[in-house]
């Protein structure tokens, strides 16, 4: 929903601070010059909030308050006072009319939407339209741990991706690093002193920068009621200490939305390279799985018709990884796309075991398998495999 | 209603003071220095202001309990910085949008930096409002006033700019 706004200002220049504060955000700014074009534009728009001055000319704000709040179809809409008029009577007499706020000028502009904020839902927009982000872009991830250890091993765990993760010790110099440039994840250690880990959540969660900013809490394993406690106040993630960093960047990546796929999909010259990794974890395989039909698809729509499916990495077969596979060949077939499997001996010697993978070829490497589909490679897979 | 409080020069230093360093540095990111003061009453005198360069002076005044209005002088150099960074203009789209959109943005400046001055009248049990600002242009003129005026000339340093506050406040005879 995209709300609107209206400015009650004779002043242009504050009408253009508060659109350039909006700027960010998915927001209709509508403009009035005094009290009586203010009353017009509610009566026509109706806003979802108003921001007003008080000393305009043809009508100030107070008496424009007082007439939107005199009117049974327009009463309902916030009012946030934005003036320069700052007595404390004055200020008492007004907001006895009715407001939700008051903000005295000079204001600054972050100040202003974290009180709108605090009246409707601010929602962040895209400045680039409708990119997904991937695993390969960078993102910024903030811990907020005071156990210099914890931070180091999640840092050096997640060494491999592209994401800048920066270690704070206290509620106070996150809160600062928020402000100044808020981060695409937060991780917060619930074992911080004096609570101060739920006080942070709340702020993240009533600024409007950092709303929507996925929140992972940090616990030990058997702090059941920590835990429960996160859940309850609505935290993104539970991740439990000691920490699985494998674990931790797939939640991350689904936190984050971010197209994962490349980690088990890419094209190399003319085929199209499904990988498996080391650790196939349940959650892992419907990843892969989860992308299979868009990849294979989309490499057809592009021109690819070879598929080399390299599973050498695998220690040891289970049926999840047999199932994904034949639902990779079946894909392979019903796109009439020449596929190869790369293994290593293990893979080769299990599958011997399996009455369903008996048959399945091999090869050692993917270079062998790319050289063989060059020759016209393999609709389906041997009978035979490969020792 | 709160015990009403003694204006004195010493506290419309202090008020003006806080006014012009709280909207120089919220609104610019300025801080501005007090740097000279002088004042007169009952006198007619020249505003002893070096405006050999153009300035654009804002005027915002405050009624009520007690009466009176505020110059704020910048010179238009500094005016125009002022804009550019409250609006968040370069000077070439600041020159195609013209000196209406300067005179708008110093005004608000003016109404901010009086309302704050005049907030602190307000608590010290002097009620009064602001009237709507307006602004003057030009170079080697002088702001004379009449009748029972006290006046307050207060100049501030910002960087290599002066800010000049001249107030006139009207007295009970």
């Amino acid at each position: 929903m995209r709300y609107k706004v209206l400015t009650v200002d004779d002043s242009k220049t504050v009408r253009i601070i508060v659109r350039k504060a909006f700027k960010p955000y998915d927001c209709e700014i509508l403009e009035a010059g005094n009290g009586v074009e203010g009353l017009a534009v509610a009566a026509k728009e109706n806003p979802d909030l108003v921001l007003l001055d008080v000393t305009m000319p043809v009508m100030d704000g107070v008496e424009m308050l007082t007439k939107l709040k005199a009117d049974p179809a327009l009463k309902g809409i916030p009012v946030i006072m934005l003036t320069a008029e700052g007595g404390r009577d004055n200020v008492l007499k007004i907001a006895k009319i009715g407001v939700r706020d008051y903000l005295v000028k000079p204001f600054k502009e972050e100040v202003l939407i974290e009180k709108c904020g605090r009246v409707i839902d601010l929602k962040p927009i895209a400045e680039a339209p409708a990119k997904i982000k991937s695993i390969t872009d960078p993102a910024d991830i903030l811990i907020v741990e005071d156990k210099p250890a914890i931070i180091q091993q999640i840092q050096e765990g997640l060494r491999h991706t592209p994401w800048r993760i920066k270690g704070v010790a206290t509620q106070a110099e996150a809160q600062n690093s928020c402000n100044l440039a808020p981060p695409d994840l937060i991780l917060v250690s619930l074992s911080l002193p004096e609570e101060s880990a739920f006080a942070f959540f709340r702020y993240v969660r009533t600024h409007a920068k950092t709303k929507y900013t996925p929140v992972f809490a940090l616990v030990v394993k058997t702090e059941t009621v920590q835990q429960q406690q996160a859940q309850t106040v609505g935290f993104s993630a539970i991740v439990t200490k000691p920490i699985d960093t494998g674990e931790l960047e797939t939640k991350i990546a689904k936190a984050m939305n971010l197209d994962t796929s490349q980690r088990y999909y890419a094209t190399e010259g003319e085929v199209l390279v499904m990988r498996l990794p080391e650790n196939c974890a349940p959650a892992v395989l419907a990843e892969v799985a989860g992308h299979l039909k868009p990849k294979f698809a989309e490499a057809v729509d592009a021109g690819f018709n070879k598929v080399v499916i390299d599973i050498h990495q695998i220690k040891s077969l289970h049926m999840g990884i047999i199932k994904l596979l034949f639902q990779a060949m079946q894909t392979c077939r019903e796109l009439a796309v020449q596929f190869a499997l790369v293994g290593n001996p293990q893979i080769v010697s299990e599958c011997k075991g399996f009455e369903d993978t008996r048959g399945w070829t091999f090869y050692d490497s993917l270079d062998d398998a790319k050289a063989n589909l060059g020759k016209g490679g393999l609709v389906a897979p041997q009978l035979a495999a490969v020792g | 209603m709160p015990a009403t409080v003694e204006i004195t020069e010493s506290l419309i230093r202090e008020y003006i003071n806080r006014a012009v360093a709280d909207v120089f540095k919220t609104m610019l990111g300025r801080e501005p220095t007090f740097s000279a003061a002088a004042s007169w009453v009952h006198g007619t005198p020249t505003i002893p202001v070096a405006n050999s360069r153009p300035q654009v002076v804002g005027t915002v005044g405050f009624v009520g309990d007690i009466n009176g209005l505020i110059y704020l002088h910048l010179d238009l150099g500094f005016a125009r910085v002022c804009t550019c960074h409250l609006l968040g203009m370069t000077e070439r789209e600041l020159d195609e949008a013209g000196d209406e959109v300067v005179n708008d943005a110093i005004g608000e400046l003016t109404n901010m930096t009086v309302g704050g001055f005049k907030n602190g009248l307000c608590d010290a049990g002097y009620p009064c409002k602001l009237t709507i600002p307006s602004i003057l242009r030009g170079s080697n003129f002088s702001i004379e006033p009449v009748g029972s005026i006290v006046r307050h000339i207060y100049h501030f340093d910002c960087a290599e700019h002066r800010v000049i506050a001249d107030i006139l406040m009207k007295t009970d005879e």
